[in-house]
């Protein structure tokens, strides 16, 4: 009873902050913290395949620049494309792209698994660079416009405002992060984390462990897409270094794992927890990588539940509340 | 011969030249996988790091045969204190943390010789001695492209030796196919680890030293020779030399036909070429495991 009620606290709290923050914040935090949140749902769906799945996947990028690439592609040719439909079209580019290469990924595991997501991202990230009638190559699509948000019959509210944007990209992202969450807590998502622990004792149980793993891919890859989307309409610039190049693969890796893999917030705290860092860094030194890098072997080596794993055995240890898993 | 088939011939030397090279990282990274079971990330990171030491020893000597001994040798140390103080640290944590802490030191190595020598690309002089062109019967090709064809098939025809016929090669290669059995023989395997990584990060060292002047050297070299090193490996079958061997070459020749025939498609023919494989053969052409 008393956790429920803190939970409903928390709730409101977050949703006022989130509120009030373009006011609090300016025009430019409040972009920054666009970035946060966008790449925080990447996040999210890349921790879906590592820490409730089990496998770590280098070419998470192609979903996320997939999504983009197909919402900026939709703005920039279709005259007068909604803002809604814009945003779901990034997500079922994404899903698609899943659905297309999940015969392949679901076979496979650990390493292999690594290495064929690594070869795909690679794959269509060349190809991007290379089809430059479609993709405009390393120039990217840029230009299109943002449209206004048009309910039928009832408003339509002007999205190139950007207070207005950032209420509209929230709603969107923790809408998705919420529908996330749910997800990991239904029946499937536990069968999820089961193949995780122990796929071949899911198999005797007679679940279909290619099917169920195809499902997750594709949830992921929708999701992805859908972070993609967003971040296309919040920078208006979509271009293959960016959005579908290694570096956006490793990226999430690294937030999920300074965060806590395993942990649903786990990615979210590590992508605000390295968005600040960077923040931070970019004062003193150029070489934002280089610390990033060795935090992440720091983080490896010494901490490898993250930030939230830390936080749990803190609490167990202080408190003698919980046990350290 | 005709012009046509001089360029054909001169293609195919291109091919073979890279191939090597290619061969040379790729060998040292399907070993560490046979091994250790670890996808070294960061192998071709060592190569690159080489290509910057041969640069530096250069300028400060002008001397390519000395940059040639030390560069690799440099690189190898890296690879040997990253095994011993990165990698094995976190061995108990199982081949995803092993794997992660590769990215990591990726990282820091492009970004370190960012820091330390710039992003601009650098240009390493032949040594008079190799520059030029050579004729051999109405065919004029580089100097330079048949010695790295020649070094590199010395350095590997060494590396046989050494593989099938000494000890040390008999212990390595059983640990490629058994390594809890034969640690539990009594031998030393992290010290053999150690050793196998140093002379992985050797070859790739060699190989980055080479490319310097062919390549120059710039901090997206490690990107793409990682990529084909990685293609190759995984075509190849994790953790066989003979198939890497094999895959190397056709990969280079893939590469310098794919250029001169449809430039647009030559970079997304190799990744085309590894989907195909792997559809049909998931552990790779002549691997036996996952």
């Amino acid at each position: 009873m008393r956790n429920s009620l803190h939970k409903w606290i928390l709730g409101v709290a977050g949703v006022i902050i989130l509120a009030i923050f373009p006011r609090l914040a300016g025009i430019y935090y409040t972009n920054v913290f666009l970035g946060f949140a966008t790449f925080a749902l990447y996040a999210v769906t890349l921790n879906l395949q590592l820490g409730y799945m089990g496998v770590l996947s280098f070419g998470h990028a192609m979903f996320f620049g997939t999504g983009a690439y197909a919402t900026a592609l939709a703005l920039t040719h279709i005259q007068g494309f909604p803002l809604l439909p814009a945003v779901l079209v990034g997500g079922l580019a994404g899903g698609l792209l899943a659905l297309i290469l999940s015969p392949l990924l679901v076979r496979v595991s650990g390493t292999a698994f690594a290495m064929l997501t690594l070869a795909f991202g690679q794959l269509i990230f060349v190809l991007a660079l290379k089809f430059r009638e479609v993709t405009g190559g390393e120039d990217g699509i840029g230009g299109f416009r943002v449209p206004p948000l048009n309910i039928p019959g009832m408003v339509s509210i002007d999205m190139t405002n950007q207070i207005n944007f950032y209420y509209f990209a929230v709603a969107v992202i923790v809408v998705c992060l919420f529908i996330l969450w749910f997800y990991t807590k239904t029946p499937f998502g536990t069968l999820v984390v089961g193949i995780r622990d122990n796929a071949m004792r899911i198999d005797y149980l007679g679940f279909k462990l290619p099917q169920t793993r195809a499902v997750n891919l594709i949830v992921c890859g929708t999701f992805a897409g859908i972070a993609g989307a967003v971040h296309a309409l919040l920078q208006k610039l979509v271009s293959t270094v960016g959005v579908l190049d290694i570096q956006t693969s490793f990226e999430p890796i690294m937030m999920a794992y300074i965060g806590g893999v395993g942990s649903f917030f786990g990615p979210i705290i590590g992508s605000g927890v390295l968005r600040l860092l960077e923040d931070l860094v970019i004062r003193f030194t150029e070489r934002i990588g280089l610390v990033n890098g060795a935090i992440f072997i720091l983080v490896v080596l010494y901490g490898p539940t993250g930030i939230v794993g830390l936080f749990h055995s803190a609490k167990a240890k202080w408190f003698h509340k919980e046990k350290v898993s | 011969m005709s012009p046509t088939a001089v360029l054909y011939v001169a293609q195919a030397f291109h091919g073979l030249a890279y191939g090597m090279l290619l061969f040379l990282v790729a060998s040292g990274l399907t070993m560490i996988f046979g091994m250790m079971g670890i996808l070294n990330i960061a192998h071709a990171s060592f190569f690159m790091l080489a290509g910057y030491f041969c640069y530096t020893v250069m300028t400060l000597t002008g001397n390519f045969w000395l940059a040639l001994l030390i560069a690799p040798v440099v690189a190898g140390i890296f690879g040997i204190l990253t095994e011993r103080f990165l990698l094995r640290t976190v061995h108990v944590q199982g081949h995803l943390a092993e794997l992660l802490i590769t990215v990591g030191i990726m990282m820091v190595i492009l970004e370190g010789v960012k820091a330390g020598w710039g992003t601009e690309s650098m240009i390493v002089k032949i040594p008079r001695s190799l520059d030029g062109l050579i004729s051999i019967a109405g065919l004029t090709y580089p100097i330079y492209r048949l010695f790295i064809i020649g070094l590199s098939i010395v350095i590997l025809g060494f590396m046989a030796l050494i593989l099938f016929k000494t000890r040390l090669g008999k212990i390595v290669r059983a640990a490629v196919s058994d390594a809890d059995m034969v640690s539990a023989l009594g031998i030393n395997t992290p010290l053999v680890f150690m050793l196998v990584f140093g002379i992985g990060t050797w070859l790739a060292g060699v190989a980055g030293a080479v490319a310097g002047p062919l390549l120059t050297v710039f901090p997206g070299m490690a990107d793409q020779m990682g990529l084909d090193a990685f293609v190759v490996v995984v075509v190849g079958g994790f953790g066989s030399l003979f198939g890497a061997f094999v895959v190397a070459l056709f990969l280079g020749e893939l590469n310098a036909y794919g250029i001169q025939f449809i430039p647009r498609l030559a970079p997304v023919l190799m990744f085309a070429f590894m989907a195909i494989v792997l559809s049909f053969k998931p552990m790779g052409l002549f691997g036996e495991r996952e």
